[in-house]
């Protein structure tokens, strides 16, 4: 009996044994199917192989989507991209020579705007991503991020703006853009090198884009983002900016003396105002936000909104913030320091509309110094 | 089929997976320590994810492990993954499975079957699908110049273009003259990519932008004023810290807004009423603003431009910008749903005692007053007496709610003496970090009533029992002896003050350390202004009379607050009005 019981459970070995093989040697076919570095290649596992696959396939089914509805699904535009010249995009300048031809024109792109595309479904997946996210999280290749969920990588308190942002509304016509900030696992140090797996740290990323609709099935519908981290460093500054100090209530704490120029405000008649008086009422809601971004994530791009100018009007500006730790934090202190302030540069987008309108106190009689 | 090292690295994943639940609590408040991923060094069996782990826990099991003998060994090879080893399989195989499932769902053979197909039929079908691919596709698979990846460069780059909507734009910095503009710019602008060639990038930009980008076209020489700023410190650094200009390196970074032509079809763009600098010139050019991000970057002249003049042979190399032009939307949020304008209806921001600091220009066509001679003066002044019991109501509670307030029907006091019927919406703005209420936003529509005519006559009678209920509060009989009237901007102050009071009983350590910078500011800042007092005449202009006596010889806002209250109590009629303010 025993012996008969040893014997059929060799055989379910066995086959439990070819089975695998079987399987393995699937797995094996479709990961060379796959266009992938060899290296990349033989450290993938069975998940991962699955993952790359349906990347692949969404990636395959929404540039087909991309082609063959054309400017369709945007009917908001009138011109379609005519056939002819864009086979001939391929070259960067109009003539060819050895030196501009192993100019790699995507990757330029991407390090112009200092961020990865990421390709999102709607239930979070990430499609994809292009290979300089790396640089940008430094926790993984791109393959091996590639296929996950969003929410695995990204901090809590923002899932449900993530979700907010990944539901699609069904109106076709008016292309839906989307614009969020959003905190991501990055284990990168501050001075951009690699750390160790034990020092990942939140990193707030810009993400803008918009929604790729796919009239067939909705399952190819999907986000395309573009992804940066804030801020960016060294801008140069121009006429059209200043340069501003806040506390953590937004009451300026400096101004540079740009601000006199270009608002007609003396950085001393600022100090100790809250932003929130400076601006159109309309725009509340606007700076509102921008603020809650401040306090939550450190670090945010505001909308266009508008600022008073002192003699009367306004003008249409965008301001890019952070906040400026007092400390860093570091491995003894690993807990948020108090924040010392909110920096903020502005950039003026207009003249000054209006100009005879006074609507705010502060425009028609001079302040008196707090 | 396990190897010896196995145990151990399943007790390794037990740790992991006890974290994994642990973390998957309802509980997350946002850690500080992200989770981790592990290092896959193992492909085949087994295979985890990112779960999350705690280094010190492994280490502590691990520990734990190592010193154990060989028979515990055993023993605990036993205990460790038996129970849990279940579990770690049963979620490894629904990973599995839901991948697998996922894969069927788009392979396209899959699709019509009926009932769910095994594993290995679905990988290979995945397999055939990938070979069809591969005969139909172009660039992933013949597209040796570059290394293979899961997207070809080309529509890595359309993907690029359309998710930032943006085109690529290299302009020559002495000139100005476009050399390259990537094919996306017919989506954006409406100009197609030849015509803009070659062309002046000047002649496309806004008049007043162009003494912006001229400045931002300079060369990488640094001018005296120009600045850098690491962002990340908010440091200014000195200019030549950074800046290396070299053959085919990275310049200096350049990022500004700027406004260009586009010559779309102005009735699918209505939305963009609001752009800045919508130039209502003939033509039918508008502007649009981009958000202009790039680089410096030197190139041998002789290679870029053709059509350059022989003189230009002198200067080696050219300096040009290559930026990435992204349109930026307008409003890059939600626009404002809490304050809806139309054509009735106007907005005005007051302070929370209720004085005026914005007015919207359109409020000038329903009250007929300019916003300036509408400002620091108190909303009170121009409501009606029969409503001033529920406004002061409404007013106190949205000082005190977060949500949107609405107010009934009731009269607004016109520049001619009219009355008009407004609706209004309150809602009381507080500042994220304080918590402070700030200001209260008002959005105030016109509400069609009766004719101007009634409400002249009303506001006739209105003047008759006002002038009674002056006498009646004049009488004296109070405990201050003086004479009193009812001013209406007080009534506001007083609001406000009772709101200050609320903070100062509610203030605690910890909100006083969150502003360091000036907690000592005064939560109710325009309360130490003088008053606009006004006697309450319907039909007369408010006077800003500064010298009554009275009021300003109190000490305290507390002292002046109970002679009113006092007042109030005499008047039998206003009673249920006290009862509100309390």
């Amino acid at each position: 009996m025993t012996a008969d019981k040893e014997k059929r459970r060799a055989i379910s070995r066995e086959a439990a044994r070819r089975r695998r093989r079987v399987e393995s040697d699937v797995f094996g076919d479709l990961s060379r199917l796959l266009p992938l570095q060899a290296s990349v290649r033989a450290h993938l596992d069975k998940p991962s192989i699955i993952r790359l696959t349906l990347s692949f396939i969404r990636m395959q089914a929404l540039l087909r989507e991309t082609e063959s509805a054309g400017c369709n699904a945007e009917a908001g535009h009138a011109v379609r991209f005519p056939r002819g010249v864009e086979a001939g995009e391929g070259r960067l300048f109009e003539s060819e020579t050895e030196e501009i031809a192993p100019l790699d024109e995507t990757k330029m792109y991407l390090k112009i705007l200092e961020g990865f595309l990421m390709v999102l479904s709607t239930t979070g997946d990430m499609i994809f991503l292009s290979d300089n996210v790396s640089k940008y999280m430094g926790l993984s290749q791109q393959t091996e991020l590639m296929g996950h969920n969003i929410f695995e990588y990204t901090h809590p308190c923002d899932h449900e703006e993530i979700r907010h942002n990944l539901r699609l509304t069904a109106e076709l016509g008016c292309s839906q853009k989307r614009d969020f900030v959003m905190r991501i696992k990055s284990a990168l140090t501050h001075r951009g090198r690699v750390g160790n797996l034990k020092s990942t740290t939140w990193k707030v990323l810009h993400c803008q884009g918009r929604v790729k609709l796919c009239v067939a099935s909705s399952s190819v519908s999907c986000l395309l983002l573009t992804c940066r981290p804030l801020p960016l460093s060294h801008t140069l500054l121009s006429t059209h900016t200043f340069t501003s100090q806040h506390g953590m209530d937004m009451r300026f704490t400096y101004c540079d003396q740009r601000v006199t120029s270009l608002l007609g405000y003396r950085p001393e008649e600022l100090l100790g105002r809250s932003i929130y008086d400076l601006c159109h009422t309309l725009d509340t809601s606007c700076l509102n936000k921008n603020h809650l971004n401040l306090c939550l994530k450190s670090q945010s791009v505001s909308g266009q909104y508008r600022m008073l100018v002192r003699s009367g009007g306004y003008v249409w500006v965008e301001s890019h913030s952070a906040v400026i730790p007092g400390v860093q934090p570091s491995r003894s202190r690993p807990n948020p320091s108090q924040p010392l302030c909110i920096l903020s540069v502005t950039y003026v987008l207009s003249g000054v509309e209006e100009p005879s309108l006074q609507l705010s106190l502060d425009q028609t009689f001079p302040r008196y110094p707090r | 089929m396990f190897t010896q090292s196995a145990p151990f690295v399943f007790c390794l994943f037990h740790v992991l997976d006890q974290a994994a639940e642990e973390e998957e609590g309802p509980s997350q408040a946002g850690s500080a320590m992200p989770s981790v991923e592990l290092p896959r060094k193992r492909k085949g069996e087994v295979e985890e994810r990112s779960d999350p782990m705690y280094n010190a826990d492994i280490q502590f099991n691990i520990d734990q492990f190592l010193c154990r003998s060989e028979e515990e060994d055993q023993q605990v090879k036993m205990k460790c993954f038996r129970e849990p080893h279940r579990q770690i399989e049963k979620r490894r195989r629904d990973k599995m499975n839901n991948l697998i499932d996922e894969l069927s769902a788009m392979i396209p053979a899959c699709q019509p079957m009926a009932r769910k197909l095994d594993k290995l039929t679905v990988l290979r079908k995945a397999v055939q699908h990938l070979k069809a691919l591969k005969a139909g596709a172009s660039g992933a698979f013949t597209d040796t110049k570059h290394k293979p990846s899961i997207l070809p460069q080309d529509e890595l780059r359309h993907l690029l273009l359309r998710a930032a909507d943006g085109f690529l734009l290299v302009v020559r910095c002495d000139r100005a003259k476009m050399l390259f503009i990537s094919e996306s710019v017919s989506k954006i602008l409406n100009f197609s990519k030849l015509e803009l060639t070659g062309q002046s990038l000047f002649d496309f930009i806004h008049p007043k932008d162009i003494h912006k980008v001229k400045e931002q076209l300079s060369s990488s020489e640094m001018l005296p004023q120009q600045r850098l700023v690491d962002a990340s410190t908010g440091v200014q650094v000195q200019a030549d810290a950074h800046v290396r200009p070299s053959h085919l390196a990275t310049g200096a970074r350049r990022s500004f807004f700027c406004r260009m032509k586009h010559s779309r079809v102005t009735g699918k763009h209505e939305d963009k009423h609001s752009l800045p600098g919508v130039s209502k010139k003939k033509e039918t050019y508008r502007y649009c603003t981009l958000h202009c991000t790039g680089y410096m970057r030197t190139w041998p002249s002789s290679q870029l431009d053709p059509e350059a003049d022989c003189t230009d042979k002198e200067t080696s190399s050219l300096n040009c910008l290559v930026t990435v032009c992204r349109l930026h939307p307008p409003v890059s949020h939600q626009p404002p749903k809490d304050v809806n304008i139309k054509a009735t209806e106007f907005v005005t921001r007051c302070a929370i005692d209720g004085k005026f600091t914005f007015v919207d220009q359109q409020a000038t066509t329903v009250i007929g007053y300019l916003p300036q001679e509408v400002l620091g003066t108190s909303c009170y002044e121009y409501f009606h007496q029969d409503d001033l019991q529920h406004l002061a109501g409404k007013h106190r509670q949205v000082l005190r709610s977060k949500e949107k307030v609405e107010t009934q029907c009731y009269k607004f006091k016109t520049k001619h003496g009219s009355y008009v019927m407004l609706q209004s919406q309150w809602f009381s703005f507080t500042n994220p970090w304080t918590k402070e209420v700030e200001f209260i936003v008002s959005s105030n529509k016109v509400v069609s009533g009766p004719g101007n005519a009634k409400d002249e006559s009303e506001a006739g009678s209105s003047t008759l029992a006002h002038e009674e209920a002056k006498q009646i509060l004049e009488i004296p009989g109070l405990s201050t002896g003086v004479g009193m009237m009812i001013y209406a901007g007080s009534i506001g102050t007083q609001i406000a003050n009772e709101l200050g009071d609320t903070y100062r009983a509610n203030s605690s350590p910890s909100s006083e350390a969150s502003s360091p910078f000036g907690s000592v500011q005064e939560k109710c800042p325009l309360t130490s202004r003088s008053f606009f007092p006004v006697c309450y005449h319907p039909g007369e202009s408010s006077q800003l009379d500064l010298d009554v006596p009275g009021l300003s010889s109190f000490s305290s806002d507390e002292a002046a607050m109970a002679v009113i209250m006092s007042l109030l109590d005499s008047d039998v009629n206003m009673g249920s009005w006290t009862q509100s303010l309390f």
